[in-house]
């Protein structure tokens, strides 16, 4: 085993592109799961008992399955129903459907978590529903969701690295064929595990930033 | 979709079943001995078991699973690839396993151990007789919930072939081009599989509810 | 003479820079109940942990018929901490009962009642669970012998925790607010329990704040304040009037908690 700096250094755009590509699809997923998951989370909580329970559905399903078999669902299986996509937009959409599903739950919890007497405070004020959601549900959920979100980020961020099987060209695919090309499989995995680790523990460290800078407005009951 | 091919996928499905189940025993295994260490008072154990559980839950299971496929041969470990696999899958696991236990035995009301101090317990007793029974019924959620995840997460032994259910789905795919019909029997299985242990996990729960409603 | 069952001397209990305990001395008589009450932040129960030893004390000195607890002075005076056997010695001589009950939940009440009588004393287990039974006999909770924690109220919760106390033959009773925690019509059947265990001789040291009850079973009652003993003496002597006025402000808070009788 060696490791050749000379040849990880000549690579080095490659590898921040893949970098990048990682980053890029890994946030556009976090953004459209998070966004899908809320209006999933507020469809299932305030909207018809029908809309509930197929919500419902989509929510087991995704979060009971793979996330594998979904990208091979939608890379291979997509075109036999109309929907062909490239590899990049595959696995970021395959990533907010799967998401999605998770980040529906955590709101849905949130929402739950929201103490009751808060919430019929609201309404003996007088407040109509829009301005409990608005002005209590969502600033009270906010700090509770917070860890299961900063939590979910990381994993989704961790799931890029499985679209590589669909041929995303991010960091996982591109470094492990650096590490083909050159015959050294172990230390390129071993500095791919690295930037995937670091990458990791940068989130988590912001996320416990963040929950601290938050902190403040905990509850003073539970 | 024929009998024939349903067959294949279920046997190949009954093998993931084999292959996780063996993983998250070993995983638990290894899990608690991390989880001891990490608590323990010595240095040179509980930093390591922290650097185990940070490396194991910082890297996606794929780039573990590559790792450690390549990695074993390099140093002169020559396993059949399911063996890499398995072995990939429980020291991910076994991380995870060590913080729900870690949780677990944090969580045993304080009050409880007082208590047994009062009556006479040896350390080790209340270790034995309080402490293990209680945290193992706390962490049992979450065991669960990670033998779900590693029915899953199984998935990705497919890259580093070994023939188990997503595998096969491909294999089978890749002569048939039936996509929709493979991955969604592949889907389906794998969510039958991992509702029954969750419902498995639900009977758990009841049988050590201790009278509680 | 009645034998001295605790002497405290000098006790001291600070966690930190904040002095919860201050300088203590207190004698506990043998077969007495002596009450230790006070209001909240007085430091009662923090004293009574100290008797059992779930909380060291950071000066002062503990005896429990005449043999140190987790401290003694040497010959220079200093403090000297003894060994884990010395203190399992001394504490097993003593039962504790606890606000929240701490039952095992994973047992039922006849295995909490047992435990120890099978793995601290080595009992064989159908011997430990009769003498287990006579204690839930005599608590009246017989028939709930198979049934978990989680299946009982909390008033036979506590009176089980009693029950696995007594288990163990003690010769002195430490009861940390045991009715605290248990909703108004539960407190009786416990405050009975006790009553009883008084009259039948036993060295009890009681903190509450059910302060009627205290007065009519306690011999002695102690009355801590920030950390201090303000008084010890009987019934009498304490609520007796001309009162202290520390106490008139105490029992003013108390007016319609069966302090009134006391009037």
């Amino acid at each position: 085993m060696r490791f050749d700096l000379a040849l990880v250094a000549s690579r080095l755009p490659e590898i921040f592109h893949a970098l990048g590509i990682t980053l890029v699809v890994w946030i556009a997923s976090l953004i459209a799961s998070g966004i899908f998951g809320f209006f999933v989370a507020v469809g299932r909580r305030f909207g018809p008992r029908w809309l509930d329970y197929s919500l419902g559905a989509y929510v087991e399903l995704f979060r009971g399955t793979p996330f594998l078999i979904q990208l091979f669902l939608l890379y291979f299986g997509g075109p036999y129903v109309g929907l062909s996509l490239n590899a990049i937009p595959a696995g970021i959409l395959g990533l907010s459907i799967y998401g999605a599903a998770y980040f529906s739950e955590i709101f849905r919890t949130g929402f739950e978590a929201v103490p009751r007497g808060h919430v019929e405070a609201g309404e003996c004020v007088g407040m109509n529903r829009p301005q409990i959601v608005l002005r209590i549900l969502l600033p009270e959920m906010t700090m509770l969701v917070l860890p299961a979100s900063v939590n979910m980020s990381i994993i989704l961020l961790k799931e890029t690295a499985v679209m590589s099987v669909i041929t995303v060209p991010e960091l996982t695919l591109t470094i492990s064929a650096i590490g083909t090309e050159f015959y050294a499989f172990v230390e390129s995995l071993f500095l791919l595990a690295l930037f995937y680790w670091s990458l990791v523990e940068i989130c988590g460290w912001l996320g416990r930033v963040g929950e601290s800078r938050l902190s403040r407005y905990r509850f003073a009951q539970s | 979709m024929t009998f024939t091919l349903f067959g294949l996928l279920l046997e190949a499905a009954i093998y993931t079943v084999v292959i996780s189940g063996i993983s998250i025993v070993v995983g638990f295994v290894i899990g608690m001995g991390v989880a001891a260490a990490r608590l323990s008072t010595h240095k040179w154990l509980a930093i390591p078991a922290r650097v185990f559980v940070s490396f194991f839950r910082g890297v996606p299971l794929l780039v573990q699973l590559l790792l450690i496929y390549n990695l074993l041969p390099a140093i002169g470990v020559n396993v059949p690839s399911v063996v890499a696999a398995v072995v990939g899958l429980s020291l991910c696991t076994a991380a995870y396993q060590a913080e729900n236990l870690r949780g677990g035995f944090a969580s045993v009301p304080r009050g409880m151990l007082e208590a047994a101090d009062m009556v006479g317990l040896s350390r080790f007793q209340q270790l034995v007789r309080i402490r293990a029974p209680i945290a193992f019924r706390l962490t049992l959620p979450a065991l669960i919930n990670e033998a779900i995840l590693i029915l899953k997460a199984s998935s990705l032994v497919s890259v580093v072939g070994v023939v188990e259910l997503t595998r096969m789905a491909q294999d089978l795919d890749t002569s048939l081009y039936k996509p929709l019909q493979l991955y969604s029997a592949a889907g389906l299985l794998y969510f039958v599989i991992n509702r029954a242990v969750a419902a498995a996990g639900k009977y758990a729960e009841r049988r050590m509810a201790w009278g509680r409603a | 003479m009645t034998e001295h069952a605790i002497v405290v001397r000098h006790l001291s209990k600070s966690f930190g820079q904040l002095e919860v305990l201050h300088n203590i001395d207190l004698e506990i008589e043998q077969g007495q109940a002596t009450c230790v009450i006070g209001p909240s932040g007085s430091g009662k129960s923090t004293f009574l942990r100290c008797l059992a030893f779930l909380e060291e004390a950071t000066a002062g000195t503990i005896e429990v018929y005449g043999k140190p607890l987790g401290f003694s002075q040497d010959s220079a005076g200093r403090r000297v901490r003894l060994n884990s056997a010395s203190i399992r010695a001394v504490r097993s001589g003593i039962g504790m009962v606890f606000q929240q009950f701490n039952l095992w939940p994973h047992m039922t009440a006849l295995g909490n009642v047992s435990e120890a009588l099978k793995t601290v004393r080595g009992i064989p287990r159908a011997e430990a669970e009769e003498r287990a039974m006579i204690q839930l006999r005599k608590i009246g909770l017989e028939n709930r012998a198979g049934h978990y924690p989680a299946q009982l109220s909390g008033g036979q919760q506590q009176r089980v925790a009693i029950a696995r106390a007594l288990a163990l033959e003690p010769r002195i009773m430490l009861f940390d607010e045991a009715t605290a925690s248990l909703d108004p019509e539960l407190t009786g059947e416990v405050l009975n329990v006790m009553r009883t265990l008084a009259t039948d001789g036993m060295t009890m040291v009681i903190v509450t704040h059910e302060i009627g009850f205290a007065a009519s079973i306690g011999r002695k009652i102690a009355f801590l304040d920030k950390g201090r003993l303000l008084l010890a003496g009987s019934a009498q002597e304490v609520f007796g009037k001309p009162r202290n006025p520390r106490i008139d402000q105490f029992l003013d808070t108390y007016l319609d908690r069966g302090a009134a009788m006391l009037i």
